[in-house]
């Protein structure tokens, strides 16, 4: 059997959270899979949804007694957990162990870098560049700091009523000054229609879930449906052929090890190029809000 | 699919999560079948060894079990998860359950119970017509419900004993053949 301190309150949310996130995940994944669903405002809004609504199912209280898990619960996530593996080690224990490096990889790769970033002082940019960043609508008072490094960086940071512009000297190095301006454009989408508090809400959530490996994958893919709507909106009306050009810059600057983010740059490239189109529209909204209340129907009997 | 229709794509959802759905179904009801030991219960069980068994711990029985208890032998469940949980009734003229509990916090009871004269450890009350016991002994809590008088708590606290299958323990002989009160 699994230790009954599973089944204590605070155990038993985290767990029906993480259950109901890896089989809402599941459906939602596989259905995007047979719609051949495309980059786009749908999907960004399944994403959001599959993090945010496994927090409510699980709240649902009730469940956990034996009664429920028995008698009435089409899974008790219970039976699966106590599989016997070997040696004692039972399911429930690698549970533990995936939970646990999950909370450590989103130290390791999220917080910290965050908290870095948040705290690092720089020289400041140079005239034009600042003048630059300044010029975009809403960023009158944007502070532009100029990072010494090598690496090709161009990132935002700060808050909405004082956002902050990181540009490495290996970036005003190596992009031309059309480059850096779509870079720029870029950064700057991240800050309209309520994207930076979408996203960082929404940090927050993927936060509270931070032992679940399914919430981590979909706000990183959330992350880079909202990168290729601010590429998007950075070339609206515009030639995409230098924001393309700086993407791909960055791209032979990318560690060949990290797949992950040569693979999410090598998408960014692709949509901008043409060879993969977005589509906001895929879905009908009423499509998804029967989706989402046909899965708060259904998880509450997953427990 | 046509751009006009409201719900297009939906007929798809609910296909894969059909799917998902029969497949868990199946995860739950087959995974017992061929892990026994992941379903925690309730199991209705013949015996006190049985119980003894599947429990890993010996069930306390009282051996004063009055006549009004009825002659046959009670009926036994056992709940392995989250705590595993013996409970053994009695049905008679008078009805008796026994609910041995290991761990978990105490059970439950109002504000107005009381110590039982001369049982350590223990709470009582009255609901109605049935006599409440709370004990606890040692890492169990026990929790006694009976018609029977309010006198007999304390012969049924004084009495309870682990079953023990070699020895002349109270619930062997208990099972065979109930002593009279």
């Amino acid at each position: 059997m699994i230790p009954a301190a599973w089944y204590a309150p605070l155990p038993s949310f985290l767990w029906q959270v993480a259950l109901h996130s890896a089989i809402a995940g599941v459906v939602l994944y596989g259905w995007a899979r047979r719609l051949r669903l495309r980059s786009g405002r749908s999907k960004r809004h399944l994403l959001a949804l599959l993090l945010v609504l496994p927090l409510l199912t699980a709240a649902i209280p009730g469940r956990t007694s034996l009664e429920f898990r028995e008698r009435r619960a089409w899974l008790d996530s219970g039976r699966l957990l106590a599989i016997p593996l070997v040696a004692g080690v039972r399911v429930s224990h690698v549970v533990l162990l995936v939970g646990l490096t999950m909370v450590a990889l989103t130290l390791w790769q999220e917080v910290l870098p965050a908290l870095r970033r948040s705290g690092a002082r720089g020289d400041d940019a140079p005239e034009p560049l600042a003048r630059l960043a300044r010029g975009l609508p809403g960023w009158e008072r944007c502070a532009v700091t100029l990072r010494r490094a090598d690496a090709l960086l161009l990132a935002t940071g700060g808050w909405p009523w004082r956002p902050r512009v990181i540009v490495s000297r290996g970036a005003l190095a190596r992009l031309s000054d059309d480059e850096l301006a779509m870079a720029l454009r870029h950064e700057h989408a991240h800050w309209q229609q309520g994207r930076w508090a979408r996203s960082h809400a929404l940090f927050a959530v993927r936060l509270l879930q931070c032992y679940s490996p399914v919430a981590l994958w979909t706000f990183r893919e959330y992350c880079l449906e909202v990168e290729i709507e601010c590429d998007a909106a950075a070339v609206a009306g515009r030639d995409a052929r230098p924001l393309t050009r700086a993407l791909l810059a960055v791209y032979e600057s990318t560690d060949r090890r990290d797949v992950a983010a040569r693979a999410a740059l090598r998408r960014r490239a692709d949509v901008l190029l043409g060879d993969d189109r977005l589509d906001d529209d895929a879905l009908p909204v009423a499509t998804i809000a029967a989706a989402a209340a046909t899965l708060v129907a259904i998880l509450p009997w997953l427990v | 699919m046509s751009p006009s229709r409201p719900l297009r794509g939906l007929a798809g959802f609910l296909l894969v999560a059909g799917g998902v759905l029969v497949a868990l179904r199946v995860l739950h009801v087959g995974v017992p079948l061929i892990f026994p030991g992941t379903r925690p219960g309730p199991f209705s069980v013949a015996s006190l060894e049985e119980a003894r068994g599947r429990l890993g711990f010996a069930p306390l029985v009282p051996a004063y079990r009055p006549a009004t208890l009825g002659a046959g032998p009670p009926s036994l469940t056992v709940t392995l998860g989250p705590h595993p949980t013996f409970l053994a009734v009695w049905r008679g003229a008078h009805s008796l359950s026994l609910t041995q509990r290991r761990g978990g916090p105490a059970p439950s009871h109002p504000p107005t119970s009381q110590a039982l004269g001369g049982v350590a450890d223990s709470r009582w009350w009255r609901e109605g017509p049935a006599n409440h016991l709370v004990l606890r002994r040692g890492e169990f809590w026990v929790t006694v419900v009976t018609d029977l008088p309010a006198r007999d708590l304390r012969r049924i606290a004084d009495t309870l004993g682990p079953y023990s299958a070699g020895g002349p323990g109270p619930a062997r002989a208990g099972l065979r053949a109930p002593p009279s009160g």
